[in-house]
C-alpha cells in the first residue's frame, strides 16, 4: 500500500460516492427522527430535500477517473453518472408518487428505506468490484424486503414480501457462487481485471469454468430482470405489495440488473470490443433464448390476466425480454468488421438504456395512476375496475392512456423510440458468426409479433377505460403528488416519444458505440 | 423564387393544423362543429395555396427532367417545399435540417447528411393530389356529422382532426421512419371514433379488431422499413440514411452494380439481393396488405366499416385506405423494386384480383347498403393494386389518380348514406323502395355518385381505371400474368356496375317503401347544408373525370422516377441489360387503338410508353 496512486485511488472513493452518502445519509436522519415524529409532510419533505442534495453534489461535485483502475471499486464513467442520474429523478418521483400510499404511521421507514433503495442503485451503476457490486445490489434488496412488509396487513401482503425475500435472498446466493468462480479464474474481484483476463483467455480456447460462472450471474440478474424463468415471484409480488413499492420493484430492480449484467460482462467497457463473452461464445446464444422466453412467455401469460396488476407484471416480464435485446445486440459488437464503414448506428447497450428510460417512465407512471385511484376501501383491482375512467376521471384516464400506447410502442411516445432502436440494432447486428447466424433478426420478427401480441392486453385497459361506462362511484383520492408525479411522466412520455434526442444522446454517451475506426481488429478474425 | 420560403410555412402548416386543432376543438364545446369547420375551410384554403405553388413548380420541372435520360443516374424522388431546408433553392435537391434524432456515434452538424430520422416533410407529383383529397374530404365528413353526432361533439372532431394530420403526415413525409410515425399515428384517433361513436353493438370489438389487425401489420412493415435501410448503407460511405430520396439511389446503385456483375457472369451478389428484396417486401407489405385491404386480410373492415358512424366510414375509406396503396407506392415499389416485380403482380396481384371478384359478390350479396359501398370500395382498392404493380408509367399514373377519385367517390357514396341514415336511422336495403319519387333531388345526385363508383365516361374514375388498365395491358411484365389480372380487372368494373345498379334499382325505383322516419315530419328532400355537401362532391367527380390532365402532368415528373426504377428491376429480373427508353421522340408505329390491343412481345416496349400515353387522350376526347 505504498504506492501513491493506489492510495489516492482508495481515498479517492468517497469523492465518487457523495450522492449516495447523502441520500444514506438522509435516509439514516429519517430512520432516526422518524420514532420521533409521525409526519407524513415532514418526511416527505426531508427525503425530497436529501434527494435534491443528492442532485446538486451530482452536478457540482468534480470527479475523475481514478488512476489505477484496475484496483477502484467505484468508477465515475459515463454509464456510471448516467445510472446515477436516473436513480435519483426516479428516487424524487417515486416520493411524490408513494404519497398516495405513505400514512403517518411509516412514513419515515418508508422514505428512508426509498432513498436507500435508490442509493444502492446509483451505486451498480459505479460499482467496478464484484464485492462493491454485491453490496450494491443488496442496498437496494434489503430496503425492498423492508417496504414489502411495512404495511402488510393481509395474507397477500405477507406472502408477497416472503415470496420476494426467499426468493431474492437465493438470487443472492446464486450470484455470489458465479463471482466465487470469476475470483477463482482470475484471481482478482475488480471487473476490469476480469473481463481483461477473461477477455484474453477467449481469444485462445473457451474457458467453460468461466461461462458457467457467466451463467450463474445471468441467472442471479435474472431473478431483478424478472427473465423467464426467474420470474414466478413478479406477479404475486406485484398483486400483493403496496402500489408505490411495487412501482419501484418494477424499475429499481431492472436498472441495477440491466446494469450489473452489462458490467460482468464488460459490455460498459472503454472498448466493448473486447468483451469476454462474444458472438463466438454460447453465452449471447443464452441470453437470446432467454429473451425470446421471457418476452413470449410474459405477454402470452399478460394475455390471461384480469387484475390489472397481474397484467403490468407480466407486461413488466415481457418489457425485461426486450431489454434483453439490448444485452444480445451488444454482443455482436466485436464482430463489426472495421472496414465495412458501415456504422453500427446501434451498440446494443444504448438502446437498451434508452428503452430502460421509457420503461421507467410508462410503468412507474401506470402504477402511479392506479395509486391515485386507488383508496383503502374501494383498490382498483380488476381491470373491470377501470371501466368508464375517461368520464370520471379525464385527466388520469388520459395519462394511463399516454402510459398504455407508450407500452405497445405507438409512435410519439417513449416507448416507440426504445422499440426502435432496439429494432434498428438487432437489424443492424452483423450475420456472419456461426453460433449466431440471422438469429439477430429473427429476434427483431419474435419481438414486432410479441408487441403485436401485447397490443391485445393494452388495448383491452384502453377500451374498458374509454368505450364503456361507469360502474362504480368515482374516487375520492386526495393524493394530489402521486397525481402530479402521473400527469409529469405522461408529459415526459409523449415529450420524449416526439423528440428522443435528449434521451438517446445521454444514452449513447452512456455507451458510446465503437467508432468506426476500431484501434485493433478483433483477433478472432 | 420568392415564394418557396412561404410555401414552405404553408406546407408545414398542413401538418400543424389538425394536430393543434386536435387539441383546441375539444375545449370549444358547444361550439366545436362550427369551429372544425371554420378550421377545415382554413386547412382548404392553405392547401389550395400549395397547390397553385406547386403545380407550376412541378410542371416547370417535369420539362426539364424529361430531358435528362433516366439511364445516366438513378433518379430519387423530388420533394418541394421542404420545410426546414437551410440552403436549397429551386431545382437543388432539397432536405430538411430538422433532426428528431440521430443515430450517428459523431455528433454531425444539422444538414449535412447522416443516419438521422428527420422531420422530413415535402410534396411532390404523387402526393400533391392526395393531401389535397385529404385536405377537403373532412369537411363533407363534418357536414355529415353536423347533426348526427349530439355525444361530446368537441372531442369527435378533435379525433377527426387528429387522424386528418396523421394521414396528411404520412403522405408529405419523406422520411420512412416518419412516414411509418404517421402512419401509426392514425390508428390512435380511428380507434377512439370507431368504439365511442360507433353505432352498432360490436362497435367496441371492430375498434379493437381494426386495431391489433393494423398494428400488427405494421410491426411486420416497421421490420421491413429498418431492414430496408440497415440492408442499403451508402455506397462509400456506408453510412446508413433514413431519407427516402437518399434510399432510393442506394438502393438503384446497390442493384445496378449486382446487376452489372450478373451480367459479367457472377449473379451471387444479384440473387443474395434479391433474396434480401424478398423477406423485405414480404415485411414491408404486411401493413400495407391490412391496411389496403387485400383479400385475405380484409376482415377487419366489415365490421370497422360496418360499425363506425357514417362520417368516420367516409373518413376510413376516403383516407385511410389510401394510405396502404400509398405506403406500396412511396415505400415498396422504390425500395424494393426487383421483388414487386417478380411478387407484385403474381402474388400480390393474385390475391388482389381474387379479391376483386370476392368482395364484388360479397357486395352483391350484402343487404346493407353500408356494407355494399364497403365491399366495393374493397373490390376498387384490390383493382388499384393491381395498377400499382403493373409498375409502368400507365399503371403508376392510373393508379395515383385512381386513388384520389376512389377516395372522393366512395366518401361521397357513404355521404349519401348519411342523408338515408339522419332520416332513417338506417340503410337496410330491403326496407327502402321507390325513393325517386320521393326524394328526386337527393336521388339524381345519388345517382351520378353512383355512375361515378361504377366508371361511367366523363366521371372520375373511369380516366384512372382505363389507365390502370392499360398499365396492366403491358406485355412487358413478364409472364402472362398481367393479361389475366387485367381481365379480371375489366370484369370488375362490370361487376361493380352489377351491384351498385341492383342497389339503385332496389332503393329508388320499385313502389315506394320507408321505414319509421326519425322524425313525426315527413322527412324533407335534401336541405342546403346537404346539398353543398353532396353538390361539392358530384361537381368535383365530373371535374375530375372532364379535366384529369391537369393532375397527370403535375404527377408525371415522379411517375417517371418511378416506372424507371421499374424498368431497371424489370431488366434485372429477367437477366438482360437496361435499355432506357423514353416517351419522346413519340414512336410512328403507334395507332392511336384502345389499349387492349397492345400485348406485343417483349422486346419493343419503346412503344409502348408512347402508347399510353397516347390511348388515354383520345378517351378523353371523346368524353368531352
Amino acid at each position: 500500500m505504498t504506492d501513491p496512486l493506489l492510495q489516492q485511488t482508495l481515498k479517492g472513493v468517497f469523492r465518487l460516492a457523495a450522492p449516495e452518502i447523502a441520500l444514506i445519509g438522509t435516509a439514516c436522519v429519517v430512520f432516526l427522527f422518524g420514532c420521533m415524529y409521525n409526519r407524513r409532510w415532514l418526511w416527505f419533505a426531508v427525503s425530497l430535500a436529501g434527494v435534491g442534495l443528492a442532485a446538486i453534489l451530482a452536478g457540482t461535485v468534480k470527479t475523475q477517473m481514478p488512476a489505477v483502475v484496475t484496483a477502484a471499486p467505484i468508477i465515475p464513467d459515463t454509464a456510471a453518472a448516467f445510472v446515477r442520474w436516473v436513480a435519483i429523478i426516479t428516487a424524487a418521483v417515486l416520493v411524490f408518487v408513494s404519497w398516495g400510499e405513505v400514512d403517518g404511521a411509516n412514513a419515515a421507514e418508508y422514505y428512508g428505506c426509498l432513498l436507500v433503495a435508490a442509493a444502492g442503485v446509483s451505486l451498480v451503476g459505479r460499482a467496478n468490484d464484484l464485492i462493491t457490486l454485491f453490496l450494491a445490489l443488496e442496498l437496494l434488496s434489503i430496503p425492498t424486503y423492508v417496504l414489502l412488509y411495512l404495511p402488510a396487513r393481509s395474507k397477500l401482503n405477507q406472502e408477497a414480501a416472503a415470496k420476494y425475500f426467499l426468493l431474492s435472498v437465493m438470487s443472492s446466493a446464486i450470484m455470489l457462487f458465479g463471482f466465487s468462480y470469476l475470483y477463482g479464474l482470475t484471481g482478482s474481484t475488480n471487473l476490469v481485471v476480469i473481463t481483461d483476463t477473461v477477455t484474453k483467455a477467449h481469444a485462445e480456447t473457451l474457458n467453460p469454468m468461466a461461462l458457467l460462472a457467466a451463467v450463474f450471474v445471468v441467472a442471479a440478474m435474472g431473478f431483478r430482470i424478472t427473465a423467464v424463468p426467474f420470474h414466478f415471484y413478479a406477479p404475486d409480488v406485484y398483486e400483493g405489495g403496496p402500489l408505490g413499492v411495487v412501482a419501484q420493484i418494477a424499475f429499481f430492480p431492472k436498472v441495477a440488473g440491466f446494469v450489473a449484467l452489462a458490467r460482468v460482462l464488460g459490455l460498459f467497457a472503454s472498448d466493448p470490443r473486447h468483451i469476454p463473452f462474444d458472438a463466438y461464445t454460447q453465452l449471447p446464444l443464452l441470453l437470446w433464448i432467454l429473451a425470446i422466453m421471457t418476452m413470449c412467455v410474459g405477454n402470452v401469460l399478460a394475455l390471461l390476466q384480469d387484475n390489472i396488476r397481474r397484467m403490468l407484471a407480466y407486461s413488466s416480464v415481457a418489457h425485461g425480454g426486450y431489454m434483453l435485446m439490448g444485452v444480445v445486440i451488444a454482443s455482436s459488437l466485436p464482430d463489426v468488421n472495421p472496414d465495412a464503414k458501415n456504422q453500427p448506428g446501434i451498440g446494443g447497450m444504448d438502446a437498451l438504456l434508452v428503452y430502460l428510460v421509457a420503461y421507467g417512465m410508462m410503468t412507474i407512471g401506470a402504477f402511479a395512476v392506479i395509486l391515485f385511484l386507488s383508496t383503502p376501501d374501494r383498490p382498483v383491482e380488476s381491470i373491470d375496475d377501470l371501466a368508464g375512467l375517461g368520464r370520471t376521471h379525464p385527466v388520469s384516464a388520459a395519462a394511463m392512456a399516454i402510459f398504455l400506447f407508450s407500452l405497445i410502442g405507438l409512435p410519439l411516445t417513449a416507448g416507440f423510440a426504445g422499440k426502435l432502436l432496439l429494432f434498428i440494432g438487432a437489424i443492424n447486428a452483423p450475420t456472419h458468426t456461426t453460433e449466431m447466424r440471422d438469429l439477430y433478426r429473427v429476434m427483431a420478427i419474435v419481438a414486432a409479433v410479441n408487441a403485436a401480441v401485447a397490443a391485445y392486453y393494452y388495448l383491452r385497459v384502453i377500451g374498458v377505460m374509454y368505450l364503456r361506462s361507469p360502474i362504480r362511484q368515482p374516487s375520492d383520492s386526495r393524493a394530489y403528488p402521486t397525481a402530479l408525479a402521473a400527469v409529469v411522466l405522461a408529459g415526459a412520455t409523449l415529450f420524449f416519444g416526439i423528440y428522443p434526442q435528449p434521451i438517446v444522446k445521454a444514452a449513447r454517451n452512456a455507451a458510446p458505440v465503437p467508432a468506426t475506426k476500431a484501434t485493433v481488429a478483433n483477433p478472432k478474425q | 423564387m420568392s415564394t418557396f420560403p412561404v410555401v414552405r410555412v404553408l406546407v408545414l402548416l398542413l401538418v400543424l393544423l389538425p394536430l393543434i386543432s386536435a387539441v383546441l376543438v375539444p375545449l370549444c364545446g358547444r361550439l366545436a362543429r362550427r369551429v372544425s369547420l371554420v378550421i377545415a375551410s382554413t386547412h382548404l384554403v392553405l392547401t389550395g395555396v400549395v397547390i397553385l405553388a406547386a403545380t407550376e413548380t412541378l410542371s416547370i420541372r417535369a420539362a426539364e427532367e424529361i430531358r435528362i435520360r433516366g439511364d445516366i443516374e438513378a433518379q430519387p424522388f423530388h420533394p418541394e417545399f421542404v420545410p426546414g431546408d437551410t440552403g436549397g433553392r429551386h431545382g437543388n435537391e432539397q432536405r430538411t435540417s430538422w433532426t428528431l434524432f440521430s443515430l450517428s456515434a459523431v455528433p454531425a452538424k444539422p444538414g449535412t447528411p447522416g443516419p438521422n430520422i428527420q422531420f422530413y416533410l415535402g410534396i411532390d407529383g404523387l402526393n400533391l393530389w392526395l393531401v389535397a383529397l385529404a385536405s377537403f374530404m373532412i369537411i363533407p365528413v363534418i357536414l355529415v356529422s353536423w347533426e348526427s353526432i349530439t355525444e361530446k361533439p368537441g372531442a369527435f372532431y378533435g379525433w377527426l382532426f387528429l387522424l386528418q394530420a396523421g394521414v396528411v403526415g404520412a403522405f408529405l413525409a419523406f422520411d420512412v421512419i416518419l412516414f411509418y410515425i404517421f402512419f401509426e399515428l392514425t390508428l390512435i384517433p380511428a380507434f377512439f371514433l370507431i368504439g365511442r361513436w360507433g353505432v352498432g353493438s360490436g362497435r367496441r370489438d371492430a375498434a379493437r379488431k381494426f386495431f391489433l389487425y393494423t398494428l400488427a401489420g405494421s410491426l411486420l412493415t416497421l421490420i421491413g422499413v429498418i431492414g430496408v435501410v440497415v440492408t442499403n448503407p451508402h455506397p462509400a460511405t456506408g453510412q446508413l440514411t433514413f431519407s427516402l430520396p437518399d434510399l432510393m439511389v442506394n438502393v438503384q446503385h446497390h442493384m445496378h452494380n449486382a446487376h452489372q456483375k450478373a451480367l459479367a457472369g457472377d449473379p451471387s451478389d444479384l440473387a443474395a439481393r434479391h433474396t434480401t428484396q424478398f423477406w423485405l417486401f414480404v415485411a414491408l407489405m404486411a401493413g400495407f396488405m391490412v391496411k389496403v385491404p387485400i383479400w385475405p386480410f380484409h376482415t377487419w373492415l366489415p365490421s370497422a366499416y360496418g360499425e363506425a358512424p357514417i362520417g368516420v366510414t367516409m373518413l376510413l375509406s376516403a383516407l385511410m385506405a389510401k394510405l396502404g396503396a400509398f405506403g406500396i407506392l412511396r415505400l415498396v415499389l422504390p425500395l424494393v423494386p426487383d421483388a414487386a416485380i417478380q411478387y407484385g403482380l403474381p402474388v400480390i396481384g393474385s390475391l388482389a384480383a381474387f379479391g376483386i371478384v370476392y368482395a364484388a359478390l360479397c357486395a352483391f350479396a350484402s343487404k346493407d347498403m353500408k356494407m355494399v359501398i364497403a365491399y366495393s370500395s374493397v373490390s376498387h382498392l384490390g383493382f388499384l393494386v393491381l395498377g400499382l404493380f403493373a409498375f409502368n408509367r400507365e399503371g403508376l399514373s392510373g393508379s395515383v389518380l385512381h386513388m384520389v377519385n376512389h377516395g372522393l367517390s366512395t366518401g361521397a357514396l357513404f355521404a349519401a348514406l348519411g342523408f338515408l341514415l339522419e332520416r332513417y336511422r338506417t340503410t337496410e336495403m330491403n326496407r327502402f323502395g321507390g325513393l325517386m319519387g320521393r326524394f328526386p333531388g337527393f336521388a339524381f345526385l345519388t345517382f351520378i355518385l353512383v355512375l361515378a363508383s361504377i366508371g361511367m365516361p366523363g366521371l372520375n374514375n373511369f380516366v384512372s381505371e382505363m389507365m390502370m388498365l392499360a398499365g396492366l395491358f403491358n406485355a412487358r411484365n413478364p409472364g402472362v400474368q398481367g393479361l389475366g389480372l387485367a381481365v379480371v380487372a375489366a370484369l370488375s368494373i362490370f361487376m361493380s356496375a352489377w351491384y351498385m345498379l341492383t342497389m339503385v334499382q332496389c332503393v329508388f325505383f320499385n313502389p315506394l317503401k320507408e321505414p319509421e322516419p326519425v322524425t313525426a315530419v315527413a322527412a324533407p328532400d335534401v336541405t342546403r347544408r346537404e346539398f353543398v355537401l353532396l353538390g361539392t362532391l358530384v361537381s368535383l367527380c365530373l371535374a375530375l373525370g372532364l379535366f384529369p390532365q391537369l393532375l397527370i402532368n403535375t404527377m408525371k415528373a415522379d411517375v417517371r422516377v418511378l416506372s424507371i426504377v421499374g424498368d431497371s428491376a424489370r431488366a434485372r429480373v429477367q437477366g438482360v441489360p437496361y435499355v432506357y427508353e423514353d416517351e419522346a421522340p413519340p414512336p410512328p408505329l403507334v395507332s392511336p387503338g384502345p389499349p387492349i390491343g397492345a400485348p406485343g412481345p417483349k422486346g419493343k416496349g419503346g412503344g409502348f410508353k408512347g402508347k399510353g400515353g397516347k390511348g388515354k387522350n383520345p378517351l378523353i376526347g371523346e368524353e368531352e
